[in-house]
């Protein structure tokens, strides 16, 4: 016996597009000829008057239709405000990417600063001036990352919980060398001090961890 | 793409007239110019078809008229990159599949009631007959709906749009094959649904 026919040859057969003739499997194997006609049965079954039935909208619908196509394509045309560009997603989704960027990069960046091991000093070196980053006396001291209450793993996991992981790779990669995150790796350690201290001053704000959680 | 010129033609206008008289390819052509009247055209000969396919798709006609507003807003932006290689209409259509499928995809159809629906005329059928008949289309009507996106296309596609294996290739960025197999896989699916409602 040859072999089963294939869904192609079943569509051809049940639209009459090939004759059964041309088809000898067909005579010989029941289960073909069953599943012609259970097709066949199906075909007949989507094809009754009223399934397909779309009623007619009013004699004014299409012209209210084009009107609104007309105003909608008129709208697009129209140039926008620069609220308007920003807001377009192709512009606002990248740079809410690029700041989420910037702020896990500042926030990794400190982390690994106050979690560095101590250097040890060299007996070749003096304690005065040993590879230890130098502070800037006028700003504050990193705060120790990392704990329940870090009020700045707060506001990542909180634009974290909004952000598909996969959207946020996408928007990271799409990134150039003259975007957020080149900016970011750029930092200076004091430079990302006050990055920090600029988050804990946004999140210190009253209903800021409201908007987070 | 987003500053494509447009200007529009009243009713009776002389430029009409002209428009409607040049290629399909002339025509595109006119809308990426911003010819007065150009698009409006283009929407004016293929509205009907549209919302017939939205229709098909979503069941009532709210999101049938949303949708097709937007297959031809998505239309226009992307005019640009229309090469000519399918018919204007095979273009649409493919917008417009694509523009369902991602709708049905987000939201779950309001089929509108059956007395929404037009009654088909039968002849002398009788009442009870007819009764039946129009149960037996919403029965169908929600197994196709709840057939796979391609499947569900291929289908309102070639039975209902009445396009050919090829033109769904064309619309379904697909082999004729696999659209032949996609309609009798939605055939074999449609009846397993209809047995288990």
């Amino acid at each position: 016996m040859t072999a089963h026919l294939t869904p192609e040859q079943f569509v051809d057969l049940a639209e009459g597009t090939q004759p059964e003739s041309a088809v000898p499997h067909l005579a010989a194997c029941d289960a073909c000829r069953r599943e012609l006609a259970d097709l066949r049965a199906m075909m007949t079954a989507a094809a009754e008057p009223g399934v397909d039935a779309v009623p007619e909208p009013s004699p004014l619908y299409w012209s209210h239709l084009s009107s609104r196509v007309r105003d909608a394509v008129a709208q697009e045309a129209a140039p926008r405000s620069w609220r308007g560009q920003l807001l377009r997603p192709f512009v606002l989704v990248p740079s809410l990417g690029a700041a989420l960027a910037v702020a896990i990069i500042a926030v990794v960046a400190s982390n690994r600063t106050v979690d560095a091991p101590a250097i040890p000093s060299s007996p070749l070196v003096s304690s005065s001036t040993a590879l230890v980053p130098e502070r800037t006396p006028s700003l504050p001291p990193l705060a120790p990352l990392g704990a329940a209450d870090d009020p700045q793993l707060a506001v990542v996991a909180g634009v974290a919980t909004a952000v598909d992981w996969d959207e946020m790779m996408d928007e990271v990669a799409m990134s150039t060398a003259d975007t957020s995150d080149a900016v970011a790796s750029a930092l200076t350690q004091d430079e990302q001090r006050e990055l920090q201290r600029l988050l804990t001053e946004a999140i210190a704000q009253p209903g800021a961890r409201e908007k987070l959680s | 793409m987003w500053a494509l010129p447009v200007t529009f033609a009243g009713p009776g206008d002389a430029r009409l007239t002209e428009l409607e008289n040049l290629t399909e390819a002339q025509l595109v052509e006119a809308c990426l110019a911003g010819r007065a009247g150009a698009f409006d055209l283009v929407v004016d000969r293929h509205r009907r078809t549209v919302y017939q396919l939205c229709y098909r798709f979503v069941g009532n006609h709210e999101d049938a008229s949303d949708l097709s507003q937007d297959v031809f807003l998505r239309a226009y932006r992307g005019l640009k990159s229309f090469r000519g290689g399918s018919s204007l209409a095979t273009w649409l259509y493919r917008i417009g599949v694509n523009v369902c499928l991602n709708k049905v995809a987000t939201k779950k159809p309001i089929l509108e009631d059956l007395d929404a629906r037009p009654h088909v005329d039968t002849g002398h059928e009788p009442q009870d007959e007819r009764v039946l008949r129009e149960e037996r289309a919403v029965r169908v009507r929600a197994a196709i709906g709840k057939l796979p996106p391609k499947q569900r296309a291929t289908l309102v596609l070639r039975m209902y749009q009445e396009l050919s294996h090829e033109e769904i290739a064309g619309i379904l960025d697909s082999s004729v094959g696999a659209v032949k197999a996609n309609f009798f896989h939605a055939m074999g699916n449609l009846k397993k649904i209809l047995s288990e409602a």
